[in-house]
């Protein structure tokens, strides 16, 4: 409302502006004095940036701009993009997660060179999570996922004398380059098949088209890329040993924000460009992401369990997270009224996990700044040495579990009860059960934490603040988000079912 | 007619006179085997080492940036294809060039940056100091 | 004309040698460059079916590709670089200081 009367429509797009702006002035700030570094104004600067874009996010969200209410989404730069609620939702997302990605940031990078450029490919690879949110062509999707993957490799690689950082670097890269040539094959093959990539356009050549084969196979390997971006299977490689060997700030962003923004772009293109009422019969990508599902969620929550590393367990824990998430697309079908009800509790559940994932990462970051080893056991007896630390840390790991007092539990319920509205229990069954597997896991830590007596001598000697707030913002995110749950989902729904409109 | 006969024609005449050019010259020409003509060609210098050495890293660094700011370029291309005929259809100045010079702009940053961070910027390494200094005594 | 099939053969070819590339070398400069081939490969059709098609999103789209490769060379190169100066070697299976 506001929007449409007040503003021109080409600034719907400011969250993501205020992003890129950002980064360039962090550019500019480094080009005026490159051999100084100020630590304090660097995060300084990105934290007001990632505020002020989730400022207008949330301003955008509650204004009802681009939603059905007002007039439905802004198209901009002749619909290569468009802005509407899911878009400003998962803006909203990307914003927070960078925001304590930044703050974190402060402490883990102290003393470290290159901090500017650190700051800087954040902001532009949220700027490019934004973009992918937003796009409505295959090309802008396209861009966009460069855009945001490109400075994520840089980034995973950032303590270039660290060989575990630096490997990991090495292998997101390959299976990254890997599966973004997949996806623009995959664009290829639909652009041959259609002649067109403007998802709108897409659907409609797609109806009754006579390629079915080759759009077919397009549809498979834009999926592919997909799957790489959310970590899901059989692009999920690179996941474990990207997030391990990462700084823990960087695991953080990229297994929270990264993967919501893959979910963004992937289910505006699966529901606009190969809508279902549209897509010929041939194609039914709706059981692939059923094998997806159940097959990441299983696997990602199997390996997690048998490891050893606490950092390695979050990174397999996060692919089972996917799979749950994957459930949004996978429980739809063709003119059900509950889609929009499964897809938004899937978004629902993206926001959430931005929190408890992000806090538990940067719980992680806390303790390499502490240098106390990443196994289970170096964690035994942390809750008497900093007990609110660990406090928050035992919020994200029954949140992710999905016990019921916390913010995980209420999305997780809503999944899977879109799940089983939409007629789809065996993916809700399945889902419980893995659940179910993943308490044992995400026990294990809170046990290490709090009733185990301390294996070794450590000593905490500095309380980081930066790192400090970072968590506890994240636990405060979870935590309100149980009396706040109400509305999140209403707007996550409404949001989604407009795609479906 | 098949177009492919002409495409055909072209593929035989192209590696035709190549190959026809050299038979005819090894047949008219005397064979005079000496050693220099055998030697390695570097512009008249005595050839020293092998060709595998290890180049120094900043021809990477200017050579990285050469690669991105020559393909951003190839992005000014579509622009310059419709800017007139955006005009002539009465498209506002701003709105053809403005976005072009976003770009640019965007570009210019980067390009401050990297320069400002020394990408630009020839070291001398203090070994490749000492060869010369020893070639020069 | 030559029919658009062979064109999609043809794509389709490029892309496999660079998968076959990507699947059998160890050098991490050549899997660089068959990423490169899989990219073109893409091209290849955007270029063919926007002639095809008779609009030039295609053509346009061919040049934010090679554009985004360019870009994605110059962040491998200095990725390879950084492992190069770590593990003394560019052969992709070295690193393993984690389990794959």
């Amino acid at each position: 409302m506001l929007l449409q009367s007040q503003l021109p429509n080409s600034l719907a797009l400011a969250p993501v502006l205020v992003l890129a702006l950002t980064a360039l002035l962090l550019l500019v700030v480094d080009s005026i004095d490159p051999d100084s570094t100020n630590s304090a104004a660097l995060a300084g600067i990105s934290v007001v940036g990632a505020l002020t874009s989730l400022g207008f996010a949330g301003w955008f969200l509650s204004a009802g701009t681009g939603q059905v209410s007002t007039g439905g989404g802004i198209s901009l730069y002749g619909e290569a993009l468009v802005v509407d609620g899911m878009a400003l939702f998962f803006m909203a997302i990307f914003a927070s997660v960078t925001a304590m990605v930044a703050i974190g940031s402060y402490d883990y990078l102290r003393g470290k060179p290159h901090q500017a450029e650190f700051y800087t490919l954040v902001m532009f690879a949220a700027t490019g999570m934004g973009l992918m949110a937003a796009a409505n062509s295959l090309a802008t999707a396209f861009v966009a996922l460069e855009l945001a993957s490109l400075p994520s490799y840089a980034l995973v690689a950032f303590l270039k004398k660290n060989r575990g950082s630096v490997e990991a670097g090495l292998k997101y890269f390959l299976i990254g380059a890997v599966s973004s040539a997949v996806f623009v094959f995959g664009i290829s093959l639909v652009y041959a098949a259609t002649g067109s990539m403007v998802f709108s356009d897409v659907a409609e050549a797609l109806n009754g088209t006579e390629f079915v084969g080759v759009a077919g196979l397009g549809v498979l390997m834009i999926a592919g890329g997909f799957a790489f971006k959310t970590a899901s299977v059989p692009f999920h490689f690179w996941a474990p040993e990207a997030y391990e060997g990462a700084p823990a700030p960087i695991s953080a962003f990229l297994s929270s924000a990264s993967k919501a923004a893959g979910f963004a772009v992937a289910f505006r293109v699966f529901t606009e460009a190969f809508a279902l009422s549209a897509i010929p019969a041939g194609i039914d990508w709706v059981l692939l992401f059923q094998i997806l599902a159940v097959v990441t969620m299983t696997l990602g929550n199997f390996a997690a369990a048998t490891q050893e590393n606490v950092k390695r367990m979050l990174a397999y824990s996060s692919i089972g997270h996917a799979g749950y998430a994957l459930i949004g697309l996978a429980a739809l079908s063709a003119g059900s009224a509950q889609n929009g009800n499964v897809m938004g509790a899937s978004m629902a559940h993206l926001l959430v996990y931005g929190f408890m994932n992000t806090g538990a990462f940067l719980f992680i970051a806390l303790t390499e700044h502490w240098d106390i080893g990443r196994r289970f056991e170096d964690f035994n007896g942390l809750g008497s040495q900093a007990p609110v630390a660990c406090a928050a840390m035992t919020v994200f790991m029954f949140s992710l579990a999905g016990l019921p007092p916390f913010g995980g539990f209420f999305s997780k319920y809503f999944l899977f009860a879109g799940a089983i509205g939409a007629g789809f229990w065996w993916l809700a069954a399945v889902g419980a059960v893995n659940s179910a597997l993943s308490l044992f896991y995400y026990s294990r830590v809170v046990k290490a934490i709090w009733i185990e007596d301390p294996s070794g001598e450590f000593q905490i000697t500095s309380k980081p603040i930066g790192l400090y707030a970072a968590v506890m913002i994240a636990a405060l995110g979870t935590l309100v988000l149980l009396p706040g749950f109400g509305p999140v989902i209403e707007m996550a729904q409404t949001a989604a079912t407009a795609l479906f409109a | 007619m098949n177009p492919w006969i002409a495409i055909g024609a072209l593929g035989v005449v192209s590696i035709g006179i190549p190959l026809g050019m050299m038979a005819v010259s090894a047949l008219l020409r005397p064979s005079v085997p000496e050693q220099g003509k055998s030697a390695i060609y570097e512009s008249g210098e005595i050839p020293t080492g092998t060709a595998r050495l290890q180049f120094n890293i900043q021809y990477y660094m200017v050579a990285l940036l050469f690669v991105i700011f020559d393909i951003e370029t190839v992005l000014i291309f579509p622009w310059t294809v419709i800017y007139r005929s955006a005009l002539e259809q009465g498209a506002s100045l701003t709105e053809v060039l403005l976005p072009m010079l976003v770009f640019i702009g965007i570009l210019v940053v980067g390009l401050v940056w990297a320069w400002r961070n020394g990408a630009v910027e020839w070291v001398k390494s203090p070994l490749a100091e000492s060869r010369k200094t020893e070639r020069q005594t | 004309m030559v029919p658009a099939e062979w064109y999609l053969l043809l794509a389709a070819a490029v892309f496999c040698i660079g998968l076959i590339g990507i699947l059998t070398r160890r050098n991490a400069l050549l899997f660089l460059m068959s990423v490169e081939l899989m990219l073109n490969a893409a091209n290849i059709n955007f270029v063919a079916f926007s002639y095809q098609w008779g609009n030039v999103t295609g053509q346009t789209f061919g040049l934010f590709t090679m554009a985004l490769a360019a870009a994605e060379v110059a962040i491998g190169i200095g990725i390879i670089l950084v492992l190069y100066r770590n593990f003394d070697d560019i052969d992709v299976t070295k690193a393993t200081t984690m389990r794959w």
